[in-house]
């Protein structure tokens, strides 16, 4: 037992015990610092030591030494063997082990050891404390009569003498402080046992046993520290005590919270008479910032710690005390990170009160409170920055004007009392969000940089929030800054003005309600100047302000389209700057599209100016297309195909001659060449998106089946045949050997499409410059499935009239069979894109273009006459990819199958023919998914085969279920059992049990999907599902 | 107020009082001006020193009534280039998932960070995309141009 170990000590007699005193000497001696090695060889052998048989004298040995080393190392010991001979301890053991436990802490604490010693050993005691077998309850009541006896007491004669009134009083403060330690840690320890399952009721049953004594030890602590003189010294030990009780306090909150049982609802009023003892802390300056923070913590997590006495004396304080003067410091800049705990406390106060401070009157503390609250903004420098206050005050004004519309009644006076508060905080913010001038953003970071955007932004979250409540006067407030500002050239107070205005879009923007102030800033002439030019100073940030101030307000500039000129001009000028132009190519776009009519008078203008912005350094892919997109948009409304086609053979012209250099540049640097290609390409496409027309317009492509797919028009046979030439042109030679990539891919296809939703136009192609483009491409080429996903686009288009269009549809399903078949004749050249993309293309296709599909019964052009049909080559391609582990592949080849056994052929002929191929193809079909479902594919692969299957079986059961059934007896999927032996998975009972479940499930989703779910676990030897 | 809507305004205060750099996730308004905690607005930023670093990724979030028994969808809006985002937007990430890995004390915040994650680490098991998909798997100089210009038409607010 361990009472004769711990006495049958061996120390002095070179056994393990003094090996261990030695070794803890070693591990602390000046001359081993600086040799890990051997550091590391002592603490492994400790190690061993702690977890060997003798560790129990060990521990109560090196407890014994008059060193902090040596006790702590003892106490460590004590915790280690507790927890690996936790299976050796019963109960009486373990009340053997407290009472030793219990003696070594009343004396450490008795001869003034050091608090790492003392906290150790206290963790010792709540690790014995929580040991299933433990019956220990109240400890702290235990450990404390204990410490009043200088020695260990039984529990039960522990609880003879009173807790608060006997048993505390007889502590002297070091033993007040190191039962706070324990009751700390015990406190702890118990919120940890939420997230342990097993024996952790119990446990936890124990440890809310303490509840009460953990809040009595604290309240008797916080009353004897508030008449204690010692207390205002920094470095005394009342003040250890004072934070460690409220420490205690926290702690027990989470306890009390997570209680299983009622443990009586008294201990909450205990509970709120600590947190009421707490506050009164806040007083004095020794424990002030630590009760402040404290409380923050408890005010955002346990609000039921409060009562309404406690927040009365809470807003006396904050109202006037040494924490109100914190604050005030703060604003005024005299103290800055250091005192923010009160700023926490006063924030994590008011969303506590949230609109009860708003009394009507209110209450004169509260008054206090406000005023403080709105000095808060006064704080010197820059939000978030070098005043962290700002950003914690405008978090609770947000809350509150967020609340508003749902919590108070606009009738109620309180409505107007905070609508006036919520309009001074307005007034108060606008200064904090002035962005910095060039000379402060020297010294930032990019990290600062974008926190201080963080703020404005959260800064506009809350005009957003008080808009519904301050209305218009709101942007009349930035509209009346915006206008001084502009007309006294303060750049900076116009931009901030400006970006509160941009923001507020969202709320003003398409209802016109704030239209009279928009149009005293744009009205003005101070704004004329601007646009015409002769503002040329402007800063670059009050530029980009009013660059995505223009994005935003699209609705105003649609109802007020004779600004739009000027408003174009300042974006054409702002695309030459860097950090403008992506967001004025934004707004020329947007602008041009939502006001085209208007501006088509402009459009000699606005090409001069592309002209001028087509060789900066900021014409780039990112903003040139959207211009251009946007110029296009305008061009799409000229009266005449005549005045469009001037502008854009203008246009084009500049880009065959710029595809020119590509292709030179591409000789000596593929890279750059390839840059530029893209940036043609792109350019184009979007002229094109811009040409579409309106949807209003929209072509109907459900015309009648005899409608030619190319008929002649002005643009293919008449004077825009060139300019159509002009985009061939660059097409070819951009594409034709030229080192193409996926962005030049892209990019074609999109020139491809643009034209694919109209019957006429500049884009829209002959048919065959689809089919050569698509041929075009060796097999493996990265951007293979954009290619395959424009020529569905392109069948897609010409659906309503597919019989006019065989040839091109045949020439393409042809060109991928011989994908295919260069992949089946030579595997490493298999193509994981190209298979997919081919099989999501022929399952597009198949529903309007079945009778193509099916007519291609010759075999392909470069293989010999007893080749299998076309068709059979494709059908045979989709059913050996679906039998592979890609992803992608196995989805697109069960669509392709569902829509194939769901095909009905258009008359009797043609239905027996698609019979007939598959009764040949659905037992193969089958094979490769039953296969596949046997565990072979990933558990993300199985709903796309689950379709396959049961569509499979609903559609065809005929052919299906001998199909299963004949594969399932195939099948031999084995598994290891518990001797090591390998034994099938299924027996014949489990295969004809699996398949008459599949089919009484008839197709249906979730019931075949359970089945192949389960099937696919076994094949796996799984016998768990995600866990739930 | 419904267990959905107290998650999601707890969820609304947890994020103000702390999240972590660089995001962005807030209930949009409507058309009145007041919140629609059912939608949020969100960006997720790319991690530091990935392809991703530098770009600001706006996404919807939306939270069905059973949330939070069931998972919020995202949505990245304008669809982002991305292995395991579908081509409509919406992210395919097993945390978001009610079947896989989906749990009811799962945050906003976890949410985002798991999508910051998703963006430099795709999980290649579950495509969502062809066409970042197939880049990825065997055009990675082309995926990683890609991604940059991505990042570039996608800069921070």
């Amino acid at each position: 037992m361990m009472a004769s170990q711990l006495t049958g000590s061996d120390y002095g007699t070179g056994g393990p015990v003094s090996e261990s005193h030695a070794l803890v000497s070693q591990l602390y001696h000046p001359g081993n610092q600086r040799d890990p090695a051997r550091i590391n060889e002592i603490q492994t052998r400790l190690q061993q030591l702690q977890k060997g048989e003798n560790a129990w004298e060990i521990a109560d040995s090196l407890l014994r030494e008059r060193s902090a080393h040596h006790r702590f190392m003892g106490a460590l010991t004590f915790t280690v063997k507790v927890n690996v001979s936790s299976g050796d301890i019963d109960e009486a053991m373990s009340l053997e082990i407290l009472a030793q436990l219990i003696n070594h802490f009343v004396a450490i604490v008795n001869e003034g050891e050091q608090a790492m010693v003392i906290r150790k050993l206290a963790s010792s005691l709540t690790t014995i404390f929580r040991h299933p077998k433990c019956s220990w309850k109240r400890a702290i009541w235990q450990l404390a009569a204990s410490l009043a006896n200088g020695g260990y007491v039984s529990e039960e004669h522990a609880k003879t003498v009173n807790f608060l009134d006997g048993v505390l009083p007889a502590l002297n403060t070091q033993q007040a402080l190191a039962l706070a330690f324990f009751s700390v840690a015990l406190a702890e320890d118990g919120l940890r046992l939420e997230v342990e399952p097993q024996d952790a009721k119990s446990i936890l049953e124990r440890s809310q046993a303490n509840i009460e004594d953990g809040f009595l030890l604290v309240l008797y602590i916080m009353q004897q520290i508030s008449i204690s003189e010692a207390a205002l010294r920094e470095d005394s030990t009342e003040v250890t005590l004072g934070n460690e009780a409220m420490s205690s306090w926290k702690a027990w909150l989470g306890v009390y919270a997570s209680r299983y049982t009622s443990t009586g609802e008294g201990l909450q009023s205990v509970a709120i008479s600590c947190g009421q003892d707490i506050i009164k802390m806040l007083r004095v300056p020794t424990l002030s910032e630590s009760a402040a923070t404290v409380l923050t913590q408890a005010f955002e997590n346990r609000r039921w710690a409060f009562d309404d006495s406690s927040i009365g004396a809470l807003s006396q304080i904050l109202s006037d005390s040494i924490v109100t003067m914190h604050i005030v410091a703060i604003t005024k800049g005299d103290e800055g990170d250091e005192s923010m705990a009160y700023v926490d406390l006063l924030v994590a106060y008011l969303s506590y009160v949230h609109l009860d401070l708003f009394s009507d009157p209110i209450k004169p503390q509260n008054v206090g409170i406000l005023t403080i609250l709105h000095g808060i903004f006064k704080t010197p420098g820059y939000a978030s920055i070098d005043d962290p206050a700002t950003p914690r005050a405008l978090e609770y004004w947000s809350e509150i004007a967020e609340s508003v519309p749902s919590e108070l009644n606009t009738e109620e006076p309180r409505y107007q009392l905070v609508k006036g508060q919520l309009a001074e905080v307005v007034l108060g913010l606008f200064n904090k969000l002035l962005y910095p001038s060039g000379e402060d953003l020297e010294g930032w970071s990019e990290d600062e940089k974008a926190e201080f955007n963080a703020f404005r932004y959260e800064a506009c979250d809350y005009l957003l929030s008080a808009y519904p409540i301050l209305g218009v006067e709101l942007v009349s407030v930035f509209q009346k800054s915006a206008t001084t500002h502009l007309e006294n050239h303060d750049w900076r107070g116009f931009e901030a003005a400006m970006f509160c205005i941009a923001q507020l879009s969202e709320a003003v923007d398409e209802n016109g309600h704030a239209d009279q102030c928009l149009d005293a800033i744009f009205g003005s002439d101070a704004f004329s100047n601007l646009c015409t030019g002769s503002e040329s100073k402007i800063p670059l940030k009050a530029r980009q302000t009013l660059v995505d101030t223009f994005g935003k307000y699209e609705s105003y500039f649609e109802r007020h389209n004779t600004l739009l000129a000027g408003v174009l001009n300042i974006l054409f000028e702002s695309l030459s700057f860097e950090p403008c132009a992506q967001a004025a190519s934004r707004s020329i776009l947007t602008l041009s599209k939502s006001c085209a009519r208007v501006l088509t008078a402009e459009l000699p203008i606005f090409l001069d100016q592309f002209d001028r912005f087509r060789n900066k350094p900021t014409a780039t892919v990112s903003t040139m297309p959207k211009v251009l997109e946007g110029i296009a948009t305008i061009i799409q409304r000229l009266p005449t195909d005549q005045e469009k086609v001037e502008t854009l053979e203008r246009i084009l012209q500049f880009f065959v001659q710029e595809a020119q250099t590509a292709r030179k540049e591409a000789t000596t640097s593929y890279e750059v060449g390839q840059a530029h290609a893209h940036l043609v390409l792109s350019c184009i496409a979007s002229i094109g998106r811009g040409l579409r027309a309106d949807s209003e317009d929209v072509i109907n492509l459900d015309t009648s089946e005899d409608q030619t797919p190319n008929p002649p028009s002005f643009w293919n046979a008449g004077p825009g045949a060139w300019a159509q030439q002009l985009i061939m042109q660059a097409m070819r030679l951009l594409i034709s050997d030229f080192p193409v990539d996926s962005g030049i891919i892209d990019s074609a296809c999109d020139i491809l499409k643009a034209g694919y939703t109209e019957s006429a136009g500049l884009f829209v192609f002959p048919p065959h410059l689809t089919v050569d483009f698509f041929k075009n491409f060796p097999l493996g080429i990265s951007g293979t499935d954009v290619i395959m996903a424009t020529a569905s686009s392109f069948l897609a288009s010409h659906a309503s009239h597919a019989g006019q269009i065989r040839n091109e549809a045949a020439a393409l399903i042809e060109h991928v069979a011989k994908l295919f078949t260069i992949m089946m004749e030579h595997p490493n050249m298999y193509d994981p894109e190209t298979a997919n993309a081919g099989i999501d293309f022929l399952a597009r296709l198949l529903p309007k273009y079945h009778d193509v599909f099916f007519a291609l019964t010759r075999p392909l052009a470069t293989s010999d006459v007893q080749g299998p049909p076309v068709f059979f080559v494709l059908l045979k391609f989709t059913l050996h990819a679906l039998s592979r582990p890609e992803p992608l592949t196995i989805r697109s080849g069960s669509s392709f199958w569902v829509a194939m056994v769901e095909l009905r052929g258009d008359n009797a002929e043609e239905t027996a023919m698609i019979d007939s191929i598959l009764d040949q193809l659905i037992p193969l079909l089958c094979d490769t998914l039953i296969n596949q479902l046997a565990g072979r594919c990933s558990r993300s692969d199985l709903p796309s085969l689950n379709d396959a299957l049961r569509r499979t079986i609903f559609a065809r059961t005929r052919q299906a279920r001998p199909g299963i059934a004949s594969t399932l007896e195939k099948l031999n999927a084995q598994v290891t059992d518990s001797n090591g032996n390998r034994v099938p998975v299924f027996s014949p009972q489990d295969k004809s049990r699996f398949l008459e479940s599949l089919m009484v499930a008839r197709g249906a989703r979730s019931q075949t999907l359970e089945l192949v779910r389960s099937f696919w676990l076994k094949c796996r030897n799984m016998s768990f599902d995600y866990t739930q | 107020m419904s267990l959905c809507l107290n998650r999601l305004q707890e969820e609304r205060k947890q994020w103000r009082r702390d999240h972590p750099f660089g995001f962005v996730a807030k209930p949009k308004r409507t058309e009145q001006g007041t919140l629609d905690l059912k939608l949020w607005s969100c960006a997720v930023p790319g991690k530091k020193d990935t392809l991703w670093d530098g770009g600001s990724f706006k996404l919807d979030v939306i939270f069905p009534d059973e949330y939070p028994t069931k998972p919020p969808k995202c949505k990245f809006t304008p669809p982002l280039f991305h292995p395991n985002v579908y081509p409509s937007g919406t992210v395919c990430l097993s945390i978001l998932n009610e079947e896989e890995g989906w749990r009811p004390a799962i945050t906003i915040k976890q949410i985002l960070l798991g999508i910051q994650d998703l963006l430099n680490d795709p999980n290649p098991e579950s495509p969502a995309q062809a066409e970042a998909y197939n880049m990825f798997k065997k055009d990675r100089p082309g995926y990683e141009r890609k991604v940059r210009q991505v990042v570039r038409e996608n800069p921070p607010m």
